[in-house]
């Protein structure tokens, strides 16, 4: 296991090294000390509607099978039978009444308790079914922030708001979105793997400058298309602004800002001015759209939600947040070059058809296994790690922009969109992190 | 007009023969303009606008796709893949509405090799084709992985 002094000597202000991303001993206790600690996303309360509901996620590398009750409640199980050990549940989401386990037919109750177990006369002497002990383990603690559902392996630490700080605004504007004010998870989940570390994903997510390189192809093939997209559709040629937001010049580097804060989030701003992915639109469906929005919030706070102008906003360790589309992504470690990337949209209630069908499509662009720009991103991903394998040189650079970053009154770090901030502020919260015993 | 088995046959190991040497803007010429080119995320799959596909795209979105795949800088597919596949089990089926167009059904099995990695794409394709006198056009191809829910790697090149 790597000592503080270990752990110290692999962050500088302007660097780590490559360790961070390769030694399974720094991997493993990222998982105790990271995912071990912080508040994970779990699920939308929307994938759970009914008692007995159930889905199957992770934090950090245990599997848990988070599910409802029939008193309403929400529980994270681990997915471990308490008989032998076997994996409980294999479904990646469903309804289960009971889950049986399929080694000896042990069953337990969506709460965790053990239901039933066959053939009870060879049971050993003073077995008890109430025992916590025989029902399943669980995870320490399990929140929600306005639907989404977060879980803690450990029992103490600051609670999910507090933990969340000025990230909320994020989960707040993706609600504020729906003219009910409600929102469903629905349209299906991308699931994805790549051959890298986990750290990568976050790092690149709020990185402005590779978008033009790492995006190049892309960009480049939008940019040929001769036919104006001024008012995109809102599901098949979406693809085409999409890929041409990524074509960022010298002056949107400029004009986009970066914010981030000593727990490790941060956000982008400054992108959706560039008129590319336009915040107002002025077709009757997005009109028809905004005069709920106005009839529920009033015309101010209506202009401010659609306004709101933030990209990705990352949650540390692993949650990316888009407001404006409606969708989030999940990146799970799996290994210390292994990760999955889990990706979901949101159903805005009260809101046309279309909306939706936008959030389909955004998410489609940016996470199917085909999509034409993070495919991109995973293959320099995977180069990454390829790399950092290498024992040429220890060092990887995160110092664009250092000494140049503003403080501001709450203690957000600011700087424009050439700087690497964000991967600065991931690594304060990453040493600091590891270093509690 | 009764389908022709041996012409739609034809047509199909023409179409692979395009991909597999790689010539897509020759195939993206098959598609009618009102096409698409279909790979749901699950086989039961009938809304592609309602829910996620790994891909649904017409001739205009799929344009820019094989203009991203002949630019040199196209990370996840350069050195492009290579592919070699097998279209067998091809059934025909007449016409069932107003539309008049073939259903032809295949089974496909596409080997692909990039930078060291094999991946083994097997589908059951559906192709919807609308005779022209430029000849049949592509109105639907649907490739229902056997993997939809979590195809290996990435998917670059069309299958």
């Amino acid at each position: 296991m790597p000592t503080v002094t270990d752990l110290a000597a692999l962050v500088e202000p302007h660097r780590v090294h490559r360790r961070v991303y390769t030694d399974p001993a720094v991997f493993a206790l990222e998982m105790a000390r990271i995912f071990g600690r912080l508040w994970i996303f779990l699920a939308h309360e929307s994938q759970l509607r009914r008692a007995g509901d159930f889905v199957r996620t992770r934090i950090g590398l245990e599997e848990v099978v988070v599910t409802r009750d029939a008193s309403g409640a929400i529980h994270g199980l681990l997915n471990r039978c308490s008989h032998r050990g076997a994996q409980l549940v294999a479904a990646e989401s469903g309804h289960a009444a009971t889950f049986v386990c399929p080694y000896h037919a042990w069953s337990f109750r969506p709460d965790g308790t053990l239901a039933t177990i066959p053939h009870r006369p060879s049971l050993a002497e003073g077995f008890d079914l109430r025992d916590p002990a025989n029902g399943l383990a669980r995870v320490a603690r399990i929140a929600s922030y306005r639907g989404f559902v977060f879980g803690n392996l450990a029992a103490d630490g600051p609670d999910l708001e507090t933990f969340l700080g000025p990230m909320t605004l994020a989960f707040d504007n993706v609600i504020d979105r729906s003219p009910e004010g409600e929102i469903e998870q629905a349209g299906g989940v991308f699931r994805q793997e790549y051959r890298g570390n986990w750290k990568l994903h976050h790092e690149n997510a709020n990185d402005v400058m590779h978008a033009c390189y790492v995006h190049e192809s892309s960009v480049a093939a939008a940019k040929k298309d001769p036919r104006d997209y001024t008012t995109p559709a809102y599901d098949l040629h979406q693809t085409h602004t999409q890929l041409l937001s990524n074509g960022f010049t010298l002056k949107e580097w400029l004009a986009t800002g970066l914010w981030g804060r000593a727990e490790g989030h941060s956000y982008m701003g400054g992108f959706y001015k560039s008129g590319v992915l336009s915040p107002e639109r002025s077709d009757p469906t997005w009109l028809d759209y905004r005069a709920k929005l106005v009839a529920r919030h009033g015309e101010d706070k209506t202009r401010a939600i659609i306004g709101l102008d933030r990209f990705n906003n990352l949650v540390y360790p692993n949650i990316s947040v888009n407001a404006q589309y409606q969708q989030i992504r999940v990146v799970q470690p799996l290994a210390p070059d292994r990760t999955r990337v889990v990706a979901m949209c949101f159903r805005l209630k009260g809101a046309p058809d279309e909306l939706f069908r936008r959030s389909v499509r955004f998410l489609t662009n940016l996470n199917s296994p085909a999509s034409m720009i993070f495919g991109d991103d995973m293959e320099i991903f995977e180069r990454c790690q390829r790399g950092f394998a290498s024992e040429g040189r220890d060092w990887i650079d995160l110092s664009r922009g250092l000494g140049r970053d503003r403080t501001l009154e709450d203690g957000t770090l600011e700087s424009d969109g050439t700087s690497e901030l964000p991967m600065r502020a991931q690594y304060d919260a990453w040493l600091r992190l590891m270093e509690r015993e | 007009m009764s389908p022709d088995r041996v012409a739609c046959e034809r047509f199909l190991f023409e179409e692979a023969r395009l991909l597999d040497e790689a010539r897509f803007e020759a195939w993206l010429a098959l598609f009618a303009d009102d096409g698409f080119y279909w790979i749901p995320s699950h086989p039961e799959q009938v809304d592609p606008y309602g829910h996620i596909s790994i891909l649904h795209e017409d001739p205009t979105v799929l344009r820019l796709r094989v203009a991203r795949l002949a630019h040199p800088r196209a990370y996840a597919a350069a050195p492009l893949p290579r592919t070699s596949r097998i279209v067998g089990n091809v059934m025909v089926e007449p016409p069932l509405d107003a539309s008049h167009h073939v259903v032809v059904r295949s089974t496909q099995h596409v080997a692909e090799y990039r930078g060291g990695d094999h991946h083994l794409r097997a589908s059951l394709n559906t192709h919807h084709l609308r005779q022209t006198d430029a000849g049949w056009r592509i109105v639907l191809k649907r490739v229902d992985l056997i993997d939809a829910a979590s195809p290996p790697g990435l998917l670059t090149v069309p299958l």
